[in-house]
């Protein structure tokens, strides 16, 4: 799969060398997808060139400040040495919400649980609890077999700050490289947990309530539910925002509602429209 | 003149050709000493005597013994079921089958061998990892299938490697040897193996440098959690895993992206000492 994005961009990039005006969009994973569901629309609209990297949040915003790019997609909000470094250079960097990631926590259908706290979910990938018989006497005396993404995915970061908060996962966590594969894994085990973001889930898995609240739209929205997070866009403004050209149109279709529309296709929560 | 311009044109293509694969090579090197200089300076020696892996955080941690230790527990144990059964299915070739069936043994090899290791990897994930549950084992990520999977992958390797030792033994040695009364058996496994001992040696330290460096199947069925399995049904992960798992969207220049560059140098030298080994076995042969 990876090699096939690798392929995509380069021809991207091969072909962007000769178009006059090129639009550059690096950043987030998990911003990715639905970024490519709005180049596609927009090709067919207009007559832009744009390239668009998934390189991660850190990436993107890096190449912000170097000029590489003109947009940087962003799964989180700024970093202190971020903020630091553009009053430093004397840039401004404007946000725009594009929509929501509610991270769903998932185990298997035949396991016999239906919420959990975000006390016990800490437990477990630190590694405190490791059977399920300690969660809840009810629950089967065996391992719990406990499956993260790898380091490098934005939803990793996301668990991190709001489930771990600064505590380090245990090394017995299977890190995983894809989605797909935490959900098969907790689809055949009966004894795996694993978390994803929402728009993934199936109907082969069960999704736990957090806090006694179930991932829904709503409760994404309202900030009910407490594992989720906004998706950013950041351009930079410091001459002011664009008024036409390649980055306005950019923008005025990511709010439009064909643009909310398509934030929901990928699998994620609308900021606008709902 | 004209012969002499020819040739002076063939040499030079050649040269060029030649010299442009050494020139990769050493910029290979110095490209990986380079990136990995910072965090040898600044992280030094934790990297090479803690267990913890913590590069994302903030007070990171960058040890990265669990990950060389795992790389060399698996490389033995895949070695330690590759290596007979190689040794034993090029043996058959080589001493039992008609010709047919060394034809078709080979030809399934070779096609085998030129599965790409992400479809390996797939198979034995999606086929033989929830065979696993029915035996009440939970953990379907595990060091067994890691072994199971590059088994299936460096087979081929490994027979190829060493019926050719065994081929260029001279025929003699073998008849003459069946002729004064020994066992097809004895034959094989005494005369034949004495006789090409240096080429299966090479064969084996050739597939075992291939094992190390195995990264996609190794990625996909480990299971990935940086301990040191204490069981055959334990997840572990390698410094090849580490590497493609990570490298993808590690800040650039940053220590975490230099330390991935430390692993890489790591499997390079020993993969260098493999090569050398091998060498010199070779040459001690010729002579």
């Amino acid at each position: 799969m990876k090699k096939f994005w690798l392929v995509f961009m380069l021809l991207i990039m091969g072909i962007s060398i000769f178009a006059t005006e090129t639009l550059v969009i690096k950043g987030s994973n998990t911003v990715f997808p639905i970024a490519q569901l709005w180049i596609e629309e927009l090709k067919k609209q207009y007559d832009i060139r744009i390239t668009l990297e998934g390189a991660g949040s850190s990436t993107g915003i890096a190449a912000l400040f170097n000029g590489t790019a003109d947009i940087a997609n962003s799964s989180r909000w700024l970093k202190d040495k971020e903020l630091v470094r553009m009053h430093e250079e004397g840039k401004y960097f404007v946000p725009f919400i594009i929509g929501y990631d509610g991270i769903a926590i998932i185990v298997n259908k035949k396991l016999n649980i239906e919420s959990i706290s975000l006390e016990e979910l800490k437990d477990i990938y630190t590694g405190k609890i490791r059977y399920w018989a300690q969660l809840n006497p009810n629950l089967p005396k065996k391992p719990i077999v406990v499956y993260s993404r790898n380091t490098a995915s934005g939803t990793f970061e996301t668990f991190e700050n709001i489930v771990l908060k600064g505590e380090k996962m245990s090394p017995t966590v299977r890190m995983v490289e894809s989605t797909q594969l935490e959900i098969d894994s907790v689809k055949n085990n009966p004894y795996a947990i694993a978390y994803t973001g929402l728009g993934y889930v199936t109907e082969d898995v069960k999704i736990l309530k957090v806090e006694k609240v179930m991932p829904t739209k709503a409760t994404i929205l309202s900030g009910e539910y407490p594992i989720s997070r906004p998706l950013f866009m950041f351009i930079d403004a410091t001459n002011g925002l664009p008024d036409r050209g390649p980055v306005k149109i950019y923008i005025n279709f990511a709010v439009s509602k064909k643009g909310q529309e398509l934030v929901e296709k990928a699998g994620y929560i609308a900021a606008y429209g709902f | 003149m004209y012969r002499e311009l020819k040739y002076l044109l063939n040499t030079i293509t050649i040269f060029a050709v030649a010299t442009l694969s050494i020139v990769i090579l050493t910029l290979i090197f110095i490209f990986m000493i380079s990136e990995s200089l910072p965090a040898l300076k600044s992280v030094g020696s934790e990297i090479f005597t803690s267990f913890n892996w913590y590069p994302t955080y903030d007070d990171a941690e960058y040890g990265l013994l669990t990950m060389i230790v795992d790389s060399f527990l698996l490389t033995f144990l895949t070695s330690l079921v590759v290596i007979p059964l190689g040794y034993i299915v090029s043996a058959y070739l080589y001493a039992y089958a008609n010709l047919r069936e060394k034809e078709i043994v080979r030809s399934v090899l070779d096609l085998l061998s030129g599965v790409p290791s992400v479809v390996i990897g797939s198979v034995v994930l999606i086929y033989i990892a929830p065979v696993l549950i029915t035996f009440e084992i939970w953990s379907t990520e595990n060091l067994l299938l890691t072994i199971i999977g590059l088994t299936i992958l460096s087979l081929p390797y490994v027979v190829s490697l060493t019926y050719e030792s065994f081929e260029s033994v001279d025929k003699v040695l073998f008849e003459s040897a069946l002729a004064l009364g020994s066992s097809r058996f004895s034959a094989l496994f005494i005369v034949i193996t004495r006789a090409a001992l240096p080429g299966i040696l090479n064969a084996f330290i050739l597939t075992v440098n291939r094992i190390m460096g195995e990264t996609m199947v190794v990625l996909m069925v480990s299971g990935n959690a940086n301990i040191i399995p204490k069981s055959l049904f334990d997840p572990l992960r390698t410094l090849t895993s580490a590497i493609a798992s990570e490298m993808g969207e590690v800040e650039l220049g940053s220590l975490h992206y230099s330390v991935l560059f430390v692993a890489g140098l790591i499997l390079l030298i020993i993969s260098l000492i493999l090569t050398w080994i091998s060498k010199s076995i070779q040459r001690s042969w010729k002579h």
